[in-house]
Parts: C-alpha cells; structure tokens; sequence
C-alpha cells in the first residue's frame, strides 16, 4: 500500500519537475537567441561635436582714401555652409587721420574721425597644405570673400561693398590663423565732392572652430 | 555554461526516466535531489552572466565614442574637412572607425591605431554600428520644426530706394508661426535710418522647399540726417508693416529667404507716410 502511494505521489512530482525542467530549457533557449552577451552601441549622431561655426579676432592697417592709414581692429563670424562655401560677417574699427589740406591750412574737416564698418557676404574656401622645415605639415585654405556693409566716417554712414582674398593657416581642428586683404568701396562726400573711394584693409588674426 | 547545464539536464532526465522504470526509490529521490538543485543553479547562473553583460554595456557607454564598421570596399581618409585636402590613407573593408567630430559633410576619425583623418559623411552612411544595423547620421531636416526652432539671418536690399542691411533672429512657436526681431539699417543719400521691428511670420506649408510667407508687426524708426547737410534734427517715428515673401531651402542647415515689406510710418507732420522694401539674404537655423 505504502509502495503504491509512494509510487502515484512520485510520479505526479516527476510529471511537474519534467515539465518544469522542460519549461526552464525553453527559455535559456529563447534567451540564448535574443540576448547577445554584448550590448549593442547604437551610432547617435547628437554625441558628435559639429563645429560649423568660427569666431575671430584680427588687429592689421586700414587705408582710409585722402584720410591716411590707421590702425585697424576687428571681429569676423563665419559660418561654413559646405566644405567650399562660408558665409561671414565682419566688424572693425579704425581712426581717420588728417589729409593734406588739413595739415597745410590747420583745420579739422571731420567733427569724428572713427571709422567703423560692418559687412557680411559669402567667401569660398581652395584647401590646400603647407609644409615648414621639411617637418612639419599643415592644412591650409586660400579663400576669397565678397559682400556688402556699412561704414561710418565723418559722422556719416555709407553703404559699402566690399571684397577680398585671404590665407587661412589651419593650426589644428580648432583654431586657425588668418593673413587677408580686403578692399572697401563707397561713394563719399567728406571732401566735398561726390566720389567714388577704394579703402584697403590688410589684416591678420586668430580664429576658432566651435 | 548555460550551454553545459542544458546538456547536464538532458542527461539527468533521460537517466531519471530509465530509473523510473526501475522503480528505485532511493534512486529516484536522490536525482530529485540534485534536479531540484540544477533548477535552483540554473537562474542563478543566468543572473550572474546578465551582470557580466551589464557590466560591460556600462563600460562601453562611459567612452562616449560612437564606432562604425566599413563595409565600403574601402574609404578614404583626407587631411582635412574638405575635398581638396590630400588622401593620405585609406580605411578597407571591416575596419572600426570611431567617430570624433564633424565639420559641415566631412567627420573626422580614428582607427584602431589611433591613426587620425577626415572621411566623407555620405561615406559613413555606409558602414555599420555595432549592432550590426547600417549608420544613418540622423540629420534634422528643413521641415523638422522639433529640432529647428531658432534661425537668424543677414539680408541686403532697398528700402524706398535706398540700400538697407538688415538682420534678423527668429523663433518657431509652431511649425507654422514665428517670432522675429529685426534690426535695419537704410543708407540714403541724405539720411540714414535705423529701424527696429518685431513681427509674426506665418508660413501655411511648412514642409515644402520652397516655403512661401506671410508677415506683419510693428516697429521705431530712428532718422538721422547726414552731417554734410544743413543742421536738420534727429527724429523717430512709429511704424507697422505687411509684407510676403520666400524661403528656399538650399541645405537642411541654411536657406535663400526674399520678401517685401510695406511699411505705414506715422509722422507728426499732416500726412503719414508709405515707403516699400525688398530684401535678400542667407538664413541659418540653429
């Protein structure tokens, strides 16, 4: 009787572990298909530093027509649109001198002599490297850049066009360093006559990549 | 292990069947015994092979590198951000490339040997992640308004026949409606006037390439007459205007914008007066 008891309460036990048994291989299998041991890394782009945009500083001579040359300071912003094609805009300051009657005859034309100017336009990028002492290799861009802007000399503000062509020493990915010559076109009335005037500006600065 | 415990499992029930036929008992109760501590074992040895996962998923997320895989035949490595920087190496198929910045369509990399260059972002678009699926370089588009909610740009045109240069900064409330502040300068021939605007703009197809605009607001003119004239005051008058216009979306990052606006100045003179501006210029969203 016992045996017998023993026997039905044993093999119920068997069925559930079989079955649990069973149950547990089915899902280390699924397991095993789904879950790798190495966690995927997904590519998010969000993480990766975009640096489209420039920001600099330059000090250089700005040639101011019958008014001499001056010293020059400034901001440029740029912000490249493709790997050619950037989009800037500038502002400096300078100080107009006398002209030749001024110092002859001993009287000031100008009640405010600062020249301030603002532009913006579009430049172009012609990549290329530069090699110092057979050891050193850089990146380097030739660029040239055209727009339009403002200046403000003699109390008056005139629209200017401007354009220009530069070299552009890239340091390393960050910060670059810039040699440019520009030249300001405006009409002019300071001397008393309307006139076309071809201001030049000769600079060199530093910029950075953000 | 899992795999090993499996099979130890399979042993243990078909031994433990034969042994039923048997009728052991004392058989039967001791490989009860030890399934019933395979059973116990065998989540616990799961458990502990996920912390080992976990463990290492925390120590790939700690470098922040994204890595890809080539599956180009080969790509090309330039010195720097742009087509016309020499090749100088070149990456072959099944190589790692992590990714460490990106400069308008060029992304500079490192490789295994912590060689370091600037390849193609259409060239990424390539190669594999490390789940095995292909990169795309999610990039917000001009109709994507989560992403793009602030533009500024810079235009040139004529205001009432003289030059003006203006600048704007603008914020998207919705896909269609927004905010922007204006900053103008007009150069005349015997003045120059500052204006200062803040307008709404609605743009009814918000998704279309070529987006036409609606815009009206209100702003301050600031008149300053030139020095070399007669001696004339410095005056300042309210304004509002209405204008239309167009955007044309040339990349997903900068867009063409053009319009005209008609500006309503009231003077304190009898009559108030109307002057019309067109403009052009380059917009970046931000």
């Amino acid at each position: 009787m016992e045996n017998w008891t023993q026997r039905i309460l044993l093999k119920k036990c068997v069925a559930l572990l079989l079955l649990s048994g069973l149950s547990t291989l089915a899902n280390s299998q699924e397991n095993l298909l789904v879950e790798p041991d190495v966690r995927p890394q997904i590519v998010d782009e969000s993480v990766i530093d975009t640096e489209n945009f420039e920001v600099g500083m330059f000090v250089g001579v700005m040639n101011i027509e019958d008014f001499e040359s001056s010293t020059l300071v400034g901001a440029r912003i740029a912000y490249h649109l493709s790997d050619s094609l950037f989009f800037e805009a500038n502002f400096g300051m300078a100080e107009g001198g006398e002209t030749s009657a001024e110092k002859l005859g001993g009287f000031d034309l100008l009640a405010d002599s600062d020249y301030t100017y603002y532009n913006f336009g579009l430049g172009f990028n012609a990549p290329g490297q530069t090699f110092f002492l057979g050891e050193y290799t850089f990146n380097n861009n030739i660029y040239v850049v055209g727009g339009v802007g403002s200046t403000e000399f003699g109390g008056d503000s005139e629209l200017t066009v401007n354009f220009g062509a530069g070299y552009q020493l890239l340091i390393n990915d960050w910060m670059s360093l810039h040699v440019a010559g520009r030249q300001h076109l405006m009409r002019t009335d300071l001397t008393g006559e309307d006139k076309l005037v071809f201001n030049t500006e000769l600079s060199t600065g530093l910029s950075f990549f953000f | 292990m899992r795999n090993i415990i499996t099979t130890h499992l399979m042993h243990l029930r078909t031994e433990f069947m034969l042994k039923m036929i048997n009728h052991s008992k004392k058989r039967i109760s001791f490989q009860f015994l030890i399934m019933i501590l395979v059973m116990i074992t065998c989540p616990l040895a799961q458990a502990e092979e996920n912390v080992i996962a976990g463990t290492q998923a925390a120590n790939e997320d700690s470098n922040v590198l994204s890595r890809v895989k080539v599956d180009e035949a080969f790509v090309e490595w330039r010195s720097g951000p742009a087509e016309g920087f020499p090749v100088f190496h070149v990456s072959e198929k099944g190589e790692w490339l992590s990714l460490l910045i990106r400069k308008t369509d060029w992304m500079k990399v490192r490789d295994g040997k912590g060689r370091e260059g600037w390849i193609r972002v259409s060239d990424l678009l390539k190669t594999y992640d490390s789940s095995g699926s292909l990169v795309s370089i999610v990039e917000p588009q001009f109709d994507d308004f989560s992403t793009r909610r602030w533009e500024a740009g810079l235009m040139h045109g004529e205001f009432d026949g003289a030059a003006v240069n203006a600048g704007y900064a603008g914020y998207w409330m919705t896909e269609h409606l927004s905010l922007e502040l204006w900053g103008s300068q007009v150069l005349g021939d015997s003045s120059e006037i500052l204006i200062a605007n803040i307008n709404l703009l609605h743009q009814p197809f918000p998704s279309w390439r070529f987006s036409p605009f609606f815009t009206i607001g209100a702003g301050q003119l600031f008149i300053d007459p030139k020095a070399t004239l007669a001696e004339a005051e410095n005056r300042s008058e309210d304004t509002i205007h209405a204008g239309f216009g167009a955007r044309y979306y040339i990349d997903n990052r900068y867009f063409i914008r053009m319009e005209v606006k008609d500006y309503k100045v009231f003077t304190n003179r009898e009559t108030n007066e109307e002057a019309t501006e067109w403009k052009i210029g380059l917009s970046v969203f931000f």
